[in-house]
């Protein structure tokens, strides 16, 4: 998709690319978009228009690294959005994968433990999904607000490019999809294992692409912000 | 054995029937008796284990059998050995051909195994080593091996399985008896 401006219809975003529907939600935007543009739609919600579209560049595009834009706007407002998302997780994707998960295995012959332990596997990285949102809550986010009020009024460091880095919960969705795929072995409801598989992909999808969000904004934010 | 999955193609209704109650009575299988529409309509979510099929059926579709051969077996009415395909013969005693059905089954099981999960003998070993919590240095210990062979043995598995963490790698042991 060619980049996001403030010309962008909110209506042509979604119909490109349906995840982003969760990501205007953490800005206020509900669906019924009608035909309203990005620049109108960030004037109605109090939206700084830079920080909307560098956020949703980054959120569709891969290869877009966010660069000259970066210091314009706070980071306060990124942890802002960064904690809606974990709330996101927290409230509504892991129990919709427990959901189903439960649901599939209720219907499953009790001899097919595959799936059982497929689930414990979940449980693993939902542990470890918590724990960083967890630490995000209450060490890393509060540190860089903290960090943020003592830089007011001070000259801003440079804000140096960082590497994206493996995240192994994103490697052990991956693991998990992949078992799912490959060596499900057994009888079960085909419909409600696509509902599994569905929606581990669906959060698959929403943590690689919000991993750029933290690696690409937040993160050389934070370092600067912790050099003053 | 009830997600094992025989497809009979055969012109001849009554060796169709015939086969399928064998299935049925010896084997506890539903074996499922389809027509050439069945192959014009095929999709691969649902692989056969096994097809039997008559000589016309399997000639007038050898695009569909020949990939296929390892699950195929050739129905025929006297013992014509085939270099391409199994053969079962529709003249021999009761007990005979249950003899050679049993084989079909468990050699097609074999080879479906086989083509979902090659692991090596030594891959497997690896694994369970990984499962029990051992690390590389370890496992080339115990297995009398250099670090760089288990980093090697431990790539092969991951490109094999899909499955790159530990505890992925621990789970797909446990899923399957590995440990």
């Amino acid at each position: 998709m060619t980049l996001i401006n403030q010309d962008t219809k909110l209506c042509d975003i979604i119909l490109q690319e349906p995840s982003t529907i969760t990501v205007l939600d953490r800005f206020g935007i509900s669906l019924g978009v009608g035909d309203m543009r990005i620049g109108d739609a960030c004037h109605e919600h109090d939206i700084d228009v830079n920080f909307f579209t560098t956020i949703l560049n980054t959120y569709i595009n891969e290869s877009y690294f966010p660069q000259t834009a970066l210091l314009a706007f706070s980071a306060s407002r990124i942890i802002d959005y960064l904690a809606k998302t974990n709330e996101y997780y927290e409230r509504n994707v892991i129990p919709n994968i427990e959901r189903h998960f439960a649901f599939l295995i209720s219907k499953t012959p009790a001899q097919n433990n595959n799936l059982v332990l497929m689930r414990q596997f979940f449980d693993e990285v939902k542990t470890e999904l918590v724990q960083r949102i967890e630490d995000d809550r209450n060490k890393w986010f509060p540190t860089i607000a903290l960090n943020e009020m003592r830089s007011i009024g001070k000259m801003p460091n440079p804000v140096k490019d960082v590497e994206d880095i493996n995240d192994p919960i994103e490697e052990k969705i991956d693991d998990l999809i992949n078992m799912l795929i490959m060596h499900l072995k057994g009888d079960y409801d085909h419909n409600l294992g696509y509902a599994v598989i569905t929606a581990i992909f669906s959060l698959k999808k929403d943590i690689k692409q919000n991993n750029r969000i933290r690696n690409r904004i937040l993160m050389p934010i934070s370092q600067a912000l912790s050099q003053q | 054995m009830n997600d094992f999955n025989v497809i009979i193609l055969t012109h001849d209704t009554l060796k169709a029937i015939g086969l399928r109650s064998i299935f049925e009575a010896t084997f506890g299988i539903s074996a499922y008796i389809a027509d050439e529409h069945y192959i014009n309509t095929f999709s691969t979510t649902k692989e056969p284990h096994l097809f039997f099929v008559d000589y016309t059926t399997l000639i007038t579709n050898l695009g569909f059998f020949l990939p296929r051969k390892a699950k195929t077996v050739l129905l025929t009415n006297e013992h014509t050995p085939s270099d391409d395909f199994q053969t079962l013969c529709f003249n021999d005693s009761e007990s005979d051909i249950i003899n050679a059905i049993n084989t079909f089954l468990t050699g097609g099981h074999e080879e479906e195994k086989n083509t979902t999960n090659s692991l090596s003998q030594r891959e497997i070993e690896v694994l369970r080593l990984i499962a029990s919590g051992k690390i590389n240095k370890e496992i080339a210990q115990e297995l009398n091996i250099s670090i760089n062979t288990v980093l090697s043995h431990r790539k092969n598995l991951t490109a094999k399985l899909g499955i790159k963490s530990i505890s992925g790698l621990t789970f797909y042991a446990m899923m399957n008896g590995i440990v």
